[in-house]
């Protein structure tokens, strides 16, 4: 961050620290000032919902602190104390890895933010429904235009800081953080039935309320984890399985990244990311059958031993079938499913077998196999080009190139991780790490041109 | 039927049953308990499936709500009604069905009977007594449900937080419903509105049972491939894993220590994949090798205990286990029966297997034989 911005982002948050502290005094010593109970419990309440969900997904932390803010507003509506609203807000700010590390402007961003959201979503909420008796029909109504407030103050004060801090444009930022909010609504909702709970009932069902939340969260959260867990030890003995032939160390892992790249570009949503990404990684497990021998043999392979390795593809399709998550996506792993056909219709089909076509011929042609050196990218992009609508899916194809463009990423001759100090040859494009059928009568002579020119 | 279909369904009909009553009955109580009745059938689909736990259907704190809310008649009526919606939506036998239904209607009936005793004491003020009663009555649903399992297989149910979220949130929405004297009620909207958090855990233990499951089969699949590859007698894997289990079981093995031994077991061939092939070695392939070799690739895994168990070096229980049975398998392989099986690895010297697990694994066969 350029030290330009760096001052400007400490100004911005500082003065809106200001503006929180000043807006606070001027309630306290204007309005009246809230009961001591409820202060502490809601505050208290918010501080753990921040913590607690936060580093889960932001957007779930958010919702807790809509929830907590609404049953604020609920329950110091009667007496009209803005002010408990203002410090039960700031409450959320309260996030302990930025006290551990000291990160005041954070912590001081935080705090304000909420604090002003609170204030300005008490302003309508009151406005609405008044300190008088009122319907719970009412007070449900009420919450909706509350989170409206509540989740344009909070879009705009946060987009500020990210467009301060990062020198982004503020219509983008506007973009990206406005698509979560819609969760937003039901969480109001159900902070006003905590406002009212705690009215009638005061703390005894507080903790009623809680568990079900904290349940969720630790529930979800081993599910996290162990997400993670699962992937990474499928990574590791994928890996660890594909070391034994040297020119492939690695593949899997950059195809399952080239698919996650594509799968991205073309919006699949996040399940089936999960799915397409483990599907990639272990696309080629059924390798594991094929004798070392034929795996690094240099050069092109005999019919038969073709066939001894074209017949990995069914053990990989059976072991992809074998588990559950993976099994709709099985056909990731053999090469006829793949083949893009342009007169068939496949609306319906999955696209994840297009997408680790690509993303494993694409890794294929960029690196060096043992039948052939590693092709630069800009060969890789027009072969996959030059049969893009007939081997390969177009969208799919266009996807790969826009994501590596946009990324900047660079793979081929001259930038591969891994470095074979090895004589493979030069030319032919190869079918994805298996070596080619022994040609019969010179085939594939524009693809050899291709790459010599 | 696929689920999202299932749920479907019953959403159809239940809105057609809700306007039906909403028709007939304007303005009446009936058209609410209508809702509550299409909540415990939609509740009866969805199941909280915590790991290691049995699961538990989120129809028990719709249950709550008819039992404080309807009369007991009602209420009683109102339950079956679901049961019985919800029995073509069911998987399996029509007698299976039919008897699970019977359960949650059991269960209700329960929490019903606990709610009106505790309500009948009049020692406690309003708030704590209803507290207490719906309390009581969530924990009478699910003692009912844990009833059945219990008698089958005499063990403590491992209560967790799954429990508490489904009684808390229906002991929330029975409150907010009818609300208490003199605080107002709020009717359908909290039942509606305090089932957000219980589904919000539904679907993060439905998240954790899917990614456990992928877990698992994935280790089951890799076990496969050295079988596969020709490598290992096939089936051997599963063979092994399944009596490796039931072996540890035996010796007092815990949970999580029977997992452990159950991933070592699954890939304890793995390591084989990774060796040269033996036409282009010097010396022959020795099965130590492949376990050395495989519990190098897992220790570097969120598996590493499995891994543990698979290094030669190790003189635990579990590897002790894993070495006997995998043993035992291979001569069961080479055509030997159980019993000449035995007696080999009886016969074995004293150092190689060990005399406990043998004597367990001569257990565990021998029950098998007999089952």
């Amino acid at each position: 961050m350029s030290d330009q911005r760096e001052s400007r982002t400490t100004v911005y948050c500082v003065g809106l620290a200001l503006a929180a502290t000043a807006l606070g005094v001027a309630l306290g010593v204007r309005g009246p000032l809230p009961a001591l109970t409820p202060l502490l419990a809601l505050s208290l309440l918010h501080v753990f919902a921040e913590n607690q969900i936060t580093d889960l997904t932001p957007e779930l932390g958010s919702s807790a602190g809509v929830m907590l803010c609404t049953a604020a507003i609920v329950v110091f509506r009667a007496d009209q104390s803005a002010l408990g609203v203002l410090l039960v807000g700031a409450a959320g700010g309260l996030y302990l890895p930025h006290l551990v590390h000291r990160d005041w402007r954070k912590l001081l961003f935080n705090c304000a933010q909420f604090a002003l959201v609170a204030v300005a979503s008490a302003g309508v909420f009151w406005a609405i429904v008044g300190s008088g008796k009122a319907s719970p029909g009412l007070l449900l109504l009420a919450a909706i235009p509350t989170a409206l407030i509540y989740s344009i103050g909070n879009v705009v004060l946060v987009s500020m800081v990210v467009v301060l801090a990062t020198g982004q444009r503020f219509r983008e930022v506007l973009l990206v953080g406005s698509k979560e909010y819609f969760v937003f609504y039901p969480f109001a909702l159900l902070g006003v039935f905590l406002g009212l709970l705690y009215l009638d009932y005061e703390l005894a069902l507080v903790p009623l309320f809680l568990v079900p939340l904290i349940v969720a969260r630790q529930a979800y959260s081993s599910y996290l984890a162990l997400k993670r867990s699962h992937e990474a030890t499928v990574r590791i003995l994928v890996g660890a399985l594909e070391a034994k032939d040297p020119y492939t160390a690695g593949h899997a892992e950059r195809v399952a990244e080239y698919a996650q790249y594509i799968g991205l570009e073309l919006g699949i949503p996040p399940t089936r990311l999960e799915r397409l990404r483990l599907a990639a990684l272990m696309h080629d497990v059924g390798k594991l059958v094929v004798p070392n021998h034929l795996l690094n043999k240099p050069g092109k392979l005999t019919a038969e031993e073709f066939d001894v390795v074209r017949k990995h593809e069914d053990v990989s399709v059976e072991i992809l079938t074998r588990i559950d998550f993976l099994a709709p996506v099985a056909p990731s792993a053999t090469s006829e499913a793949a083949q893009f056909s342009p007169i068939a219709d496949d609306r319906g089909q999955p696209v994840e077998p297009h997408i680790v076509a690509v993303a494993d011929a694409y890794d294929a042609m960029t690196s060096t196999r043992s039948y052939r050196r590693a092709l630069s990218q800009d060969i890789a992009f027009a072969e996959l080009r030059k049969n893009s609508g007939r081997q390969f899916h177009p969208r799919v194809v266009d996807a790969l190139i826009a994501a590596l463009r946009r990324r900047g990423e660079v793979h081929g001759a001259g930038y591969e991780l891994y470095v074979h100090h090895v004589s493979a040859p030069s030319g032919h494009l190869g079918s994805a790490g298996l070596g080619d059928l022994l040609p019969e009568g010179g085939a594939d002579d524009d693809q050899d041109s291709a790459v010599r020119s | 039927m696929k689920y999202s279909v299932r749920l479907l369904v019953l959403l159809v009909v239940g809105a057609a049953a809700v306007a039906f009553s909403a028709i007939m009955n304007p303005g009446g109580t009936s058209t609410a308990i209508v809702v509550i009745t299409m909540g415990v059938a939609l509740g009866e689909l969805m199941v909280l499936r915590p790991p290691h736990r049995l699961p538990i259907p989120l129809s028990y704190a719709f249950m709550l709500v008819l039992v404080r809310g309807a009369d007991p008649l009602v209420c009683v009526g109102a339950i079956a009604l679901a049961e019985l919606a919800v029995l073509p939506l069911r998987e399996g036998e029509w007698s299976a069905r039919a008897t699970v239904g019977a359960h949650r209607l059991f269960a209700g009936i329960a929490a019903l009977a606990a709610y009106h005793g505790v309500m009948a004491v009049d020692a406690l003020s309003p708030t704590p007594r209803l507290l207490t009663a719906l309390g009581v009555a969530g924990i009478a649903a699910l003692v009912v449900h844990e009833a059945v399992a219990f008698l089958r297989e005499p063990r403590w149910p491992e209560i967790g937080g799954a429990d508490l979220a489904l009684v808390a949130s229906g002991m929330l929405m029975a409150i907010g419903f009818r609300g208490v004297q003199p605080h107002e009620s709020v009717g359908l909207w909290s039942v509606g509105l305090f089932s957000i958090p219980l589904l919000a855990a539904w679907y993060s233990f439905e998240r954790l049972a899917l990614i456990s499951k992928t877990s698992e089969q994935t280790i089951e699949a890799l076990s496969v491939v050295p079988e596969l590859a020709g490598l290992a007698p096939a089936g051997h894997a599963a063979r092994v894993a399944e009596l490796s289990v039931r072996v540890g079981g035996e010796l007092g093995l815990r949970r999580r220590e029977l997992e452990d031994l159950r991933a070592a077991a699954l890939l304890h061939h793995l390591g084989h994949l990774c060796l040269d092939a033996p036409e282009t070695r010097d010396t022959p392939i020795e099965p130590a090798e492949v376990a050395d070799k495989g519990a190098e690739i897992l220790r570097q895994t969120d598996l590493a205990a499995a891994g543990d168990l698979l290094a030669t070096d190790d003189a635990r229980v579990g590897s002790q286990i894993l070495r006997a049975v995998s043993a035992f398998d291979d001569l069961r392989t080479r055509d030997l029966d159980v019993a000449a099986a035995m007696d080999a690895l009886y016969s074995g010297p004293g150092f190689v297997y060990d005399a406990r697990v043998i004597e367990a694994l001569d257990l565990v066969v021998a029950s098998a034989s007999t089952d």
